[in-house]
């Protein structure tokens, strides 16, 4: 990233807008030099307390369940719902109005409050009201907007937009929010901890709740059946905003109505843990307004007669979205922020660079597009589809396919060129996807440079370290020349194997399969001749299947149309040995991932897709079911005595295998053997298959991975260093590359031990 | 006065969790004495005290207390913004979370428990439903909480938006909850 500015010179609102690239760039560079250290520690604690509080729910996967259904139906009966909820709400004394635009919502909105005199409203936090931009419909009418949620009074002191769509201001270190604030007031208060700052903000805030004129507040959820809405906070101040003004106005999307009330009682269990990981916030109110309490009047102020009730709920781009075939699903979305909280790349830079205008994370780029246009949801990009994401969704949400798919529309809206025809043509590219960037159908299509590159090893990995060989890579493909390339094998997987089985047959019944994945094949097939060894040694009969493409490599970059040619013509020949009563390991986890999940969006079979997907395995999973159903002795078969890298090791899973519930096993099979383990809990290490090589995204992909070389660092403390092992390709690149010393696939650890 | 007892069990698990979620419980007698005694105890030296007759529990209930002289029980609304308690009836309670439920409907029920810093809630003993879910059955007590506007109440306001946990915000500073065996 070549430029001279400093980031903090760099406004998050000058660079809110990322259809252009360089925007994107410029708010990497500006939210790794200033907001990284604040985002980490809000976004990681969030991210454990919801691990801790959905552990204690024990029915937390029947809840997810009912919150998709519920969801599901009630985006398929919108329509239905909304003229449901429009009686329900006038029917209990409320008015509804149903924008079509963000304009229109506004102007309804600034109407209502012109015509009762209104000078002042308070608001509570409403992302939708960010969407549309509500605050200058009305500042520009002249009605003063108090943000009376804390974070939303931080930006508007500042003047940014959320960068976390439950926590806006996430980014802002209290000692930042102390040096604003002194800045923007001018004031000589000490304001140097949270009681103070708190203090200085609630006094000014409480006048304004007193003397508003209306109160606006957003909805996490409203019922059809009855107008009601839920909202959840913390503050007070949305309690402050539905209770105090004599006018309340809701604003919400009309993604937000479920048939029944009856409905909130699933959501009220998942919101808030699966958003801050608390039980409950201290409020959650549910309403049906307009409340029949008495009004409330300032101080000397006549109080108004009655309350008065507004629900505005807004398309803006919605019902596109309904009947869209791939982001219908991103409507399921209950703004919890799970998503932003488990993935790594967010972690460390929050939603001023993986967000846009307005909507940040790995959800974020679906509703930017959405609501917006695609390229606004260039920020998507980040996603890695790592899928930490995925098992973290209450409503099971399958991001990192919503991100793939935007990553092909934007893909496609690249114009054609001769040169990424043809390269696309020498390397595999399905016809539609040719049109990618260079850069991405040279990651996309690994399996072409793997085939050429280990048939010539020697010329190729020679090549790779001639003068200029890195800067042309650099400039052709963005390939960061500060990482250094995996070297190719001279001999591939199948050709150990071939020589290794040298005609023999085995006297074991048909077991298992492995596949020949071609991350493992063409860049690291000791790790794979290791798993087979290992397996072989608990007597389970082992072959290896031909070579070939899964689609993962090509899915990565967006080129669904290559990645499903690749899953479609793959399925049949492992479809075989299932018929051969086999099941399926595989070593490398994105691999297993797509035959797990991936493959759902792929194949044409759902019969074959399911097959794959409950007979495919890990291999240090497989073998401790076998060892378990078994009663094996593991100690015995893997004496660690005898492994050269010592017993003492600092384990890493791949972040696939974890969503994949196939990580745990390794660490069972390594302690049972014998091993001192001790093992990271970051999301993902941050190469994330191709990411990390990316020349834009290299020093992200370092940042990411910090988190794991402290963990790394932290262990080799006591005791001095411990042996690196880790179950995927990237991340073995990613940890060499940050601690310097080599790593171990489990498999190669165990095998080690074997006579 | 009739007695109506809930398992032991579900007001020791509510309690625990409403002191995880720093509020402070006590659990006394269901007589006028004992709720102005514990009312009394937990508002120490306030100078005024709001307070919402109840719409559940008989209003006889809070007789005793509703003859302390710095009881408001129809507070203008400068009284409504300067006092330093606020004591309403919760009309049911939340075990697994240690919540309890406002009605903010009924009369000025809400606005008592809002705007005091010490915000102190009378809750049934019989009223405490295991989990948030319960709320939302037609067969839990009554179905009020499919009928009601209401509020779940969990410990008192907080943020993190300042940098570290702030307890204490737009909301009360303090909840104290009084359960009626």
């Amino acid at each position: 990233m070549a430029t001279s500015v400093n980031p903090a010179d760099i406004t998050p609102r000058e660079v809110a807008n990322k259809s252009d690239k360089k925007a994107l760039l410029q708010a990497l560079r500006m939210t790794l030099g200033v907001q990284s250290a604040a985002v980490r520690r809000n976004t990681q604690t969030f991210n454990n307390n919801r691990y801790a509080a959905i552990a204690r729910l024990p029915d937390y996967n029947e809840l997810k369940d009912r919150a998709r259904q519920i969801k599901e139906n009630a985006i398929a009966n919108l329509p239905e719902l909304l003229r449901q909820l429009e009686a329900s709400v006038r029917a209990n004394g409320g008015n509804f109005y149903l924008a079509k635009t963000a304009a229109d919502a506004n102007q309804y909105i600034r109407d209502v409050l012109v015509h009762h005199e209104a000078k002042l409203v308070v608001k509570g936090k409403s992302i939708t009201s960010e969407e549309t931009k509500l605050n200058h419909a009305l500042e520009a009418a002249g009605i003063k907007v108090a943000e009376s949620d804390l974070a939303e009074f931080i930006l508007q002191v500042a003047d940014e937009q959320p960068s976390h769509i439950v926590a806006p201001a996430l980014h802002y270190s209290r000692e930042r929010i102390t040096a604003l604030f002194k800045r923007k007031f001018n004031t000589n208060l000490p304001l140097d901890t949270g009681e103070e700052l708190t203090k200085f903000a609630r006094e000014i805030l409480r006048e304004q709740f007193i003397a508003a004129d209306a109160g606006i507040s957003g909805a996490n959820l409203i019922a059809a059946d009855s107008g009601s809405i839920m909202l959840v906070e913390s503050e007070g101040n949305i309690r402050m905003t539905t209770t105090l003004p004599p006018v309340h106005i809701a604003i919400a999307g009309i993604e937000k109505v479920v048939p029944s009330r009856k409905d909130f009682g699933t959501f009220i269990e998942l919101l808030p843990r699966s958003g801050t990981g608390q039980p409950l916030t201290s409020y959650v109110s549910i309403l049906h307004p307009p409340l029949k309490a008495p009004t409330f009047a300032a101080p000397g102020k006549e109080a108004a007669k009655t309350r008065e009730f507004h629900m505005v709920l807004i398309d803006n781009g919605r019902s596109r979205m309904r009947e869209d075939p791939v982001l219908f699903e991103a409507l399921y979305c209950i703004r919890c922020s799970a998503c932003l909280n488990s993935c790594a790349n967010f972690e460390t830079v929050g939603g001023h660079a993986f967000g846009g205008e307005t909507y940040s994370g790995g959800i974020g780029g679906s509703w930017e597009a959405g609501t917006g246009t695609l390229s606004n949801a260039r920020f998507s990009e980040l996603c890695t589809a790592c899928s930490r994401c995925v098992p973290n969704c209450p409503v099971r949400i399958d991001i990192p396919w919503l991100n793939e798919n935007l990553r092909q529309r934007m893909n496609h809206a690249q114009g054609a060129s001769p040169a990424k025809f043809l390269f696309g043509e020498m390397t595999g590219s399905a016809p539609e996807d040719s049109v990618a960037p260079l850069q991405k159908q040279f990651f996309g299509n690994y399996d072409a440079f793997g085939k050429w590159g280990t048939r010539f090893a020697s010329l190729a990995n020679a090549s790779i370290h001639m003068p200029g060989a890195r800067s042309l890579m650099q400039s052709a493909f963005g390939v960061d020349r500060r990482r250094s390339l995996p070297s190719f094998p001279k001999k591939t997987w199948e050709q150990l194997y071939r020589e290794e089985r040298n005609g023999k047959q085995s006297t074991l019944q048909p077991g298992l399969m492995m596949l020949a994945d071609v991350f493992t094949n063409y860049g690291a097939p000791e790790r794979g001749m290791a798993a087979i060894r290992v397996l072989r040694a608990i007597g389970l009969d082992v072959v290896l299947s031909p070579a070939m493409s899964d689609g993962r490599a090509a899915m990565s970059q967006g080129m669904i149309d290559t990645a499903r040619r690749e899953a479609r013509a793959i399925a049949p020949m492992l479809r075989r040995y299932l018929d051969e009563g086999r099941k399926i390991v595989v070593t490398e986890p994105s691999v297993l991932a797509m035959l797990r999940f991936d493959f759902k969006h792929l194949l044409d079979d759902d019969e074959t897709q399911k097959r794959l997907a409950q007979n495919s395995f890990e291999p240090l999973e497989y073998l401790w079911q076998v060892a378990q159903e078994q009663r094996l002795n593991l100690a015995q078969t893997f004496p660690t005595n005898r492994c050269p890298q010592g017993t003492r090791l600092f384990y890493h899973s791949h972040c696939q295998q974890r969503t994949c519930n196939s990580a745990a096993q390794t660490i069972e099979v390594l302690r049972a053997a014998g091993f001192d383990v001790v093992t990271s809990s970051v999301e993902c290490c941050g190469m994330a298959g191709s990411f990390g090589y990316k020349h834009e995204y290299y020093e992200l992909s370092i940042a990411v991975g910090e988190d794991l070389f402290a963990q790394v660092r932290r262990a080799d403390q006591e005791g001095g260093p411990r042996t690196l092992v880790a179950s995927g390709t990237s991340c073995h690149e990613q940890l060499l590359a940050g601690m310097g010393r080599e790593v171990f696939h489990p498999a190669e650890l165990l095998a080690s031990t074997l006579a | 006065m009739l007695q109506v007892t809930a398992p032991v069990s579900l007001i020791q698990q509510f309690t625990d969790s409403a002191i995880k979620a720093v509020a402070t419980v006590e659990v006394i007698d269901r007589t006028p004495t004992a709720l102005r005694d514990a009312i009394l105890r937990a508002v120490g030296d306030a100078k005024r005290i709001l307070y919402a007759p109840p719409q559940e529990l008989p209003v006889a209930l809070f007789s005793d207390f509703a003859t302390d002289p710095r009881v408001i029980a129809d507070a203008t609304a400068e009284e409504l913004v300067h006092s330093a308690a606020g004591v309403t009836e919760a009309f049911a309670a939340v075990a697994s979370t240690g919540s309890v439920c406002i009605d903010v409907s009924y009369e000025r029920t809400g606005m008592v428990s809002l705007l005091a810093p010490l915000q102190i809630a009378v809750v049934a003993a019989e009223t405490i439903v295991p989990q948030p879910r319960d709320l939302f059955r037609v067969d839990v007590l009554d179905g009020k909480g499919l009928a009601r506007d209401f509020v779940f109440v969990t410990g008192p306001s907080a943020t993190a938006d300042m940098g570290p946990l702030v307890r204490g915000v737009h909301g009360p500073h303090k909840l104290h909850i009084i359960v009626l065996r």
